[in-house]
């Protein structure tokens, strides 16, 4: 067995193949050469999804059985005479036999046959709140969606700047679950908006342990998003944008910058962080990463974990470098590609 | 019914079987360019907007006339007119 790595950027997207032991990699590409990939996933059945984008031409889906032939999916797109614009794909996601898709500006839609037809979601899209919904510096996003394994009702959408959302009853009706998290933007009247979360990570044993990557600080929730805690002992700062776990050791992966107002690694050192007890405490990897006059950042999908053990971590920055631990984050190094701005990655077992 | 010539930028030809050429026929220049994403509909989604207007940074020439400016799509085309997309890059 062997990896497989999307990487998704400004200018197209790669694909990073290892040997079993992840040590050699060859790398093809671009795809979509001049197109923005901004979404990539693999769902369970083998089929690749891209979100692509340009600025000319918008947003699109294409999908992908062996990764040799792409086809352009039907949707998503907003109602002609709606109010709401699509100006990205944000992320694709499967739960229960069921696609989703979040998108800009923020929305959710999901798909019945697999991807090739997208229906809108009303109870997100359509929020009583929906009125008083703000974009943050990257737009208003859809940009993170959970499920629950063990209830298929319950699901979980993340919006930027508006907040982290929950159903119960299977997509019908949301409700905003951000409590104990510091607001952003306050709305006057809904005060249940104008969180900004960056990034959502979850136990998959237990789906109602989520961690939060949030603009005002890093987040623990153990019911399901109800009530909201800070963790952040031994982070450098609470601001970031991704946030990672490997599923086997239960391990956590976080790359924090130096707040809002500046956005680049404290003290130009790039430092993924690591913890191993669920958050409570974080330890800074540095072994092979850059440790001055390193300023991109790590954007929100520009940060995975491989399904091995020891863990392989992998994020690309906003330079076009992409870096790679096969050893947990124990050391680090980068991978045979100078790309053009990384937006996101996506691994998988081939 | 007139035969026109479309081109097409490069990063539009992977929605046209990588051709950047190609001949479509039609009365009128709207119904050229409906032909044109009935035969390949993908790339009336990069062309079009929700509304079904031309997006606001793609430039389409019929012969050298920008077509933004037109009152209507609903003139006649003759046979060897020329329908150019283009994209509008701004900024530097």
């Amino acid at each position: 067995m062997a990896n497989l790595l999307i990487v998704g950027t400004d200018k197209g997207a790669f694909l990073l193949r290892s040997d079993s032991r992840r040590a050699q990699w060859t790398v093809e590409g671009p795809l979509f050469k001049g197109w923005r990939v901004t979404a990539a996933t693999r769902d369970a059945q083998g089929r690749t999804f891209l979100g692509v984008n340009s600025t000319v031409y918008g947003p699109a889906i294409q999908v992908s059985d062996n990764l040799k032939s792409w086809r352009q999916v039907s949707g998503p797109a907003y109602p002609k005479d709606g109010r709401r614009k699509l100006t990205q794909i944000w992320k694709i996601f499967q739960a229960n036999g069921v696609h989703y898709c979040g998108v800009a500006e923020a929305g959710l839609f999901r798909s019945e046959d697999r991807g090739e037809s997208w229906q809108p979601v009303p109870g997100l899209n359509e929020h009583e709140t929906a009125a008083a919904w703000t974009p943050g510096a990257g737009g208003l996003c859809a940009h993170a969606i959970l499920h629950d394994r063990t209830n298929p009702q319950r699901m979980w959408c993340g919006i930027s700047a508006v907040g982290v959302f929950r159903t119960d009853d299977g997509g019908r009706t949301w409700h905003p679950k951000n409590k104990g998290v510091t607001v952003v933007l306050e709305d006057k009247i809904y005060k249940d908006v104008g969180y900004c979360v960056h990034g959502l990570a979850q136990d998959p044993d237990n789906p109602s342990l989520i961690w939060r990557q949030d603009h005002r600080g890093m987040y623990r929730t153990r019911d399901g998003g109800d009530t909201w805690e800070k963790i952040e002992r031994g982070l450098p700062s609470g601001f970031g944008f991704p946030i990672a776990l490997h599923a086997k050791s239960r391990t956590l992966f976080a790359l924090p910058l130096e707040s809002d107002e500046f956005r680049m690694p404290p003290e130009g050192k790039l430092r993924v962080y690591r913890s191993t007890n669920g958050g409570d405490a974080w330890q800074p990897l540095i072994k092979g990463l850059p440790q001055g006059n390193s300023y991109d950042v790590v954007l929100r999908h520009a940060l995975t974990v491989d399904t091995f053990d020891p863990a392989g971590v992998y994020f690309g920055t906003t330079a076009g470098a992409l870096y790679a631990s096969r050893d947990g984050g124990e050391s680090w190094h980068t991978l045979p590609l100078v790309a053009p701005r990384i937006v996101c990655l996506a691994i998988a077992v081939e | 019914m007139a035969t026109l010539t479309v081109r097409l930028p490069r990063m539009l030809s992977g929605f046209t079987d990588g051709r950047m050429e190609l001949e479509i026929e039609g009365d009128t220049l709207a119904g050229a360019l409906a032909a044109l994403t009935a035969r390949y509909p993908a790339l009336g989604v990069h062309l079009f907007d929700e509304r079904g207007t031309l997006r606001g940074h793609v430039l389409c020439f019929h012969n050298d006339e920008n077509t933004r400016w037109l009152p209507t799509l609903e003139r006649p085309v003759k046979s060897g007119d020329v329908i150019t997309i283009m994209q509008a890059v701004t900024g530097g």
